[in-house]
């Protein structure tokens, strides 16, 4: 049955669903959703919030209450309701994401003053008209931290049976923090962002609330989110869906209410410094997108590369993947200083550049092309973060990267001195996609640090990120160059059209790309997925002697990493020749000898780079013509000039 | 005589004794050229018989530097983009007003070389000071009476850096800068704040740095032998020439900078070829010659302005030293 469903979802995928669909249907769709109604539903809606929320920028305060309107879908009765309390992480430095976040290194979270940490306080619980409050308690499903306070359980007095609804209504208050984690405040600049109290999502084997920590994000079920926020009044306010009613109240305060359909999440912004900018995207075979830029006003003459890159990659995501349905989106370029930059809610993401951009380099493309990205990785697929955050982030790595390719390259490297203020670009280093885009680098340098299908909050919370993002991108695109883009591109499709507003696992995707490939890669997810192993070919040993009128050849190839991936190699001769062998790559080594009328002149393992994850690539070739030497002597003397000049500044001195 | 009077002369006098700006050109060569071959062969050993090199040898191979930087240690290490074009310069300067750290190897050699500087100070001085040739014996002789005398006033001197790198740096960027912008949500801003601390700390620099500057001038000029009285004596020649003595820093920093900015016009990068790549390797070395041309007017300049100040150009008070005669030509 599923694999019938699956070839369904193949076969609509393939026939790029939005050039089906009626012009005018497509309109009127399009106007609904640019108000925030999608029809029909796009998602079982069973976590529904009614929120109206104040803040005091003075304090950093923030009011609230909510409406929740739950319904289990699952075939289990729920006992108690699990609540995230995210703020509470940052409540001081023995919550759990605290601790996490101190193995990181680099955060001198002690300098904080103490109105710079945050909480959030729940002071009444009702369910069902019931008072609750009184039996709140934390729980601690991950680590048992006893000074965790970040998920919060509730015991019910009636189980809620499958198919059975209740209503929750919750009162708290909160602290805004200074930035921890994207959210928080500086100045007049306020990103308020995992901020209420917020249901974890039901499943069969029970709850899956999982504390806050310091490497992972999010994960909550799809539903409506009619919010009403009060802020200052002339303060602009960007958020998750569409301003519905905007009310001035006495004191000096404006009530927006923002109302959106089908979503995870609800972040929002405020700032009386934001420049508001629109724009539109339009494509022939995909719906109108209104655009809306909170810009800071240092980075006016950049509100058209923000603009550029959301739609780039509303266009490549909406090509490739499925459309972008909700009509609009908010594009948010956050303070300096605020920590809020490079993050994605559902349909508001924040991007993030600097005030010296010069051109030739993605900042900001890159980070906007990335959260708008999410949309569709992590907003539309609603894969759990807290356990599978490669399903997003590296979808999305491997997304960004080939979606900036098609648009902004050349794409220069660049280094920022004094202090980061000032950048310099390398117009001899164009940054390529399978490298830097994947973000080789990084990966090899953490590649070993576990596997991938560990649950990403066990993640080492340093080297989780070379994980989630550069290993899941740096396989992907080696499936794209083996396997071929259209394969590749028909299975992600398939899998974003057969989980989209739903909660795919792992096994999920493996099951669609053996579908969609006629194969069966398991062998391939054992290696990538399920293993810390790392791949490494070279070419241990290169020989020509001559024997009578022939020349006897040899080459020895050998697998120096534990991981297996079949490799070609190309062996290339003086006359011109060359030989591609194609081995399995299994066993530790293997020898190719050649008797030819001319000697051989190189030998190279994977020379088309298919392996991307091959660690270290400079060995995978070898010559009898080297020209290391003399590589070496030309960058020693340019290197020569920057150690002279590090003297001549030192000297200055003396 | 003027500010811009000595600063003519200066370089009229650097210009005349071009021995000497070959020579600290050389010293420079000796103390990098030995760190240079053994990153060659760390490069070398690296790149082994690989198809890599064939693309290192002719341009940037990214891929490979960052392969190289993943195994490199201590001096490998510093083996980075950076070092490509106007990007070394923009590495080193923001690497001395950032207080960044660098490798102990790059420490050593940094301390060996000021040695050197030391060294050579009182030679170098005494022949812009006399402004005719000393020939070697002169120049050596001159280096090697003030040797021991420089390397008092160096204790200071270091002493003074300690306290300007070891505890008003860390105020200003670690504890002030962060201070002042700590609610500040504008880049803009937060960028003139450093700028602002970079010009307090420059001028402290400066300020420290022309005050010994005039202190090796008096000490060799006038051969002083207390390096705390040629301190107070510098610093009171510049108190009562102020003006000039700043004016005459701006100008010579300003020499610096124009060097600085046709550099960053003509190194862009590393060339996209193998004879671009050495074509830049020799600009290089052009705009090392320059950097040390422009130390040096610093140094002979300002023993032009403080001789026309006190109106003995080309006096010196200790005698020209002379090649002692043989006993053999004694006899004779």
């Amino acid at each position: 049955m599923r694999r019938l469903l699956i070839a369904v979802l193949f076969a609509a995928s393939a026939a790029v669903a939005p050039s089906a669909q009626d012009a005018d249907l497509r309109s009127t769709a399009s106007a609904a959703s640019m108000a925030g109604v999608m029809t029909p539903p796009l998602s079982p809606r069973n976590a529904n919030y009614t929120i109206t929320a104040r803040l005091d920028p003075a304090t950093r305060t923030i009011t609230g209450s909510e409406t929740i309107r739950w319904r289990n879908i699952t075939a289990r009765p729920a006992a108690d309701l699990q609540f995230h309390l995210y703020w509470n992480g940052w409540k001081n430095t023995r919550s759990t994401f605290m601790r996490e976040r101190a193995l990181s290194g680099g955060n001198d979270d002690r300098r904080r003053r103490p109105d710079e940490w945050a909480n959030i306080d729940v002071t009444a619980i009702t369910v069902a008209g019931s008072d609750r409050t009184g039996t709140r308690r934390f729980i601690t499903p991950d680590d048992e931290n006893p000074n965790d306070e970040t998920v919060m359980s509730v015991p019910l007095v009636q189980p809620i049976e499958p198919g059975g609804s209740v209503t929750i209504e919750v009162a708290w208050t909160a602290h805004v923090p200074r930035t921890f984690a994207r959210t928080g405040a500086i100045g007049n600049f306020f990103f308020i962002a995992q901020w209420f109290p917020k249901l974890g999502v039901l499943q069969e084997d029970g709850w899956n609330c999982h504390q806050f920590h310091a490497g992972t994000e999010f994960f909550s079920d799809y539903g409506v989110y009619d919010v009403s926020l009060t802020v200052p009044a002339g303060w602009p306010l960007g958020a998750t869906g569409v301003e519905r009613e905007r009310r001035d109240d006495a004191g000096g305060t404006t009530t927006h209410r923002y109302y959106q359909e089908d979503v995870h999440d609800f972040a929002w912004t405020t700032s009386p410094d934001y420049l508001v900018k629109t724009a539109r995207f339009e494509h022939p075979r995909l719906p109108p997108v209104e655009m809306r830029l909170l810009l800071q006003r240092e980075h006016a003459s950049q509100a058209e590369r923000h603009f550029d890159a959301t739609r780039t990659t509303l266009k490549y995501y909406g090509e490739w993947y499925g459309a972008y349905p909700y009509g609009h989106i908010t594009i948010v370029d956050p303070a300096f200083q605020s920590g809020a930059g490079g993050m994605e809610y559902p349909t508001l993401f924040t991007a993030g550049t600097r005030w010296l951009a010069p051109d030739g380099v993605t900042t900001p493309e890159g980070v906007t092309v990335h959260e708008a990205g999410h949309q569709f990785w992590y907003g539309m697929v609603g894969n759990n973060e807290f356990e599978d955050a490669w399903m997003d982030e590296g979808f999305n790595t491997f997304s960004t990267a080939r979606a900036v390719a098609q648009v902004y390259e050349p794409n220069y490297l660049a280094l920022r001195y004094f202090g980061g203020f000032v950048p310099w670009v390398f117009r001899d280093i164009a940054l390529s996609r399978e490298t830097e885009g994947n973000r080789l680098a990084g990966y090899r340098r953490d590649a070993k640090s576990d596997a991938q299908s560990t649950p990403t909050y066990r993640y080492f919370p340093s080297t989780g990120g070379s994980i989630t993002y550069n290993k899941t991108a740096l396989w992907l695109n080696t499936m794209e160059r083996w396997l071929g883009w259209p394969t590749l591109q028909r299975a992600l499709s398939t899998h974003f059209e057969a989980w989209k507003f739903k909660h795919p696992k792992p096994n999920d995707f493996a099951v669609i790309v053996n579908q969609v490939s006629g194969q069966d890669l398991g062998w391939y997810f054992d290696q990538v997925y399920r293993s810390s192993n790392v791949f490494d070919y070279g070419v241990q040993d290169l020989k020509s002697e001559r024997d009578g009128e022939q020349y006897r050849a040899s080459v020895v190839v050998r697998r120096y990493g534990e991981a297996i991936f079949p490799v070609d190699v190309l062996v290339t001769f003086a006359s011109g020749e060359r030989v591609t062998e194609h081995w399995d790559g299994k066993d530790r080594w293997k020898l190719y000898a050649y008797d030819r009328p001319s000697p051989v002149v190189s030998a190279q393992v994977d020379p088309n780079r298919v392996l991307l994850l091959d660690l270290d690539y400079t060995n995978n070739s070898r010559t009898l013509a080297p020209q290391g030497r003399s590589a070496a002597t030309t960058w020693s003397m340019t290197w020569m000039l920057w150690l002279q000049d590090c003297l001549l500044s030192w000297a200055a001195l003396a | 005589m003027s500010p811009l009077a000595a600063w003519i002369d200066g370089a009229r006098r650097v210009v005349r004794a071009p021995a000497i700006l070959m020579g600290v050109w050389a010293l420079t060569l000796i103390v990098s050229v030995p760190l240079a071959f053994a990153l060659r062969a760390m490069l070398a050993q690296h790149l082994g018989a690989s198809l890599a090199a064939d693309t290192a040898a002719s341009g940037v191979n990214y891929d490979w530097m960052q392969e190289f930087a993943e195994q490199a240690s201590g001096l490998g290490t510093t083996f980075k983009p950076t070092i490509i074009g106007f990007g070394a310069v923009l590495d080193n300067a923001s690497a001395l007003l950032d207080a960044a750290p660098r490798p102990a190897v790059i420490v050593g050699a940094a301390s060996v070389y000021i040695v050197l500087w030391i060294f050579m100070a009182g030679g170098i001085i005494d022949r812009y000071a006399r402004d005719r040739p000393t020939r070697a014996f002169g120049f050596f002789a001159g280096a090697g009476e003030f040797f021991f005398r420089f390397l008092r006033l160096a204790l200071v001197q270091w002493l003074v850096y300690a306290v300007l790198f070891g505890a008003l740096h860390p105020w200003l960027f670690d504890t002030l800068y962060p201070r002042i912008t700590h609610e500040m949500s504008v880049e803009r801003t937060a960028f003139l704040v450093r700028v602002g601390m970079y010009l307090v700390f420059g001028a402290m620099l400066a300020a420290s740095t022309m005050i010994f500057d005039y202190a090796k001038v008096r000490a060799v000029v006038e051969d002083r032998r207390s390096m705390i009285g040629a301190i107070g004596a510098a610093a009171a020649f510049i108190r009562r020439n102020a003006g000039a003595a700043i004016a005459l820093f701006l100008l010579n920093f300003a020499s610096f900078i124009a060097a600085l900015a046709i550099y960053g016009l003509i190194a862009r990068g590393s060339g996209r070829s193998a004879l671009l790549m050495w074509l830049g390797v020799g600009a290089g070395q052009l705009y090392v010659l320059a950097r040390l041309w422009i130390k040096l007017t610093f140094w002979a300049s300002e023993t032009a302005l403080f001789q026309g100040r006190l109106g003995h150009a080309g006096y010196v008070v200790r005698a020209a030293p002379t090649w002692p005669d043989s006993p053999a030509a004694d006899a004779i």
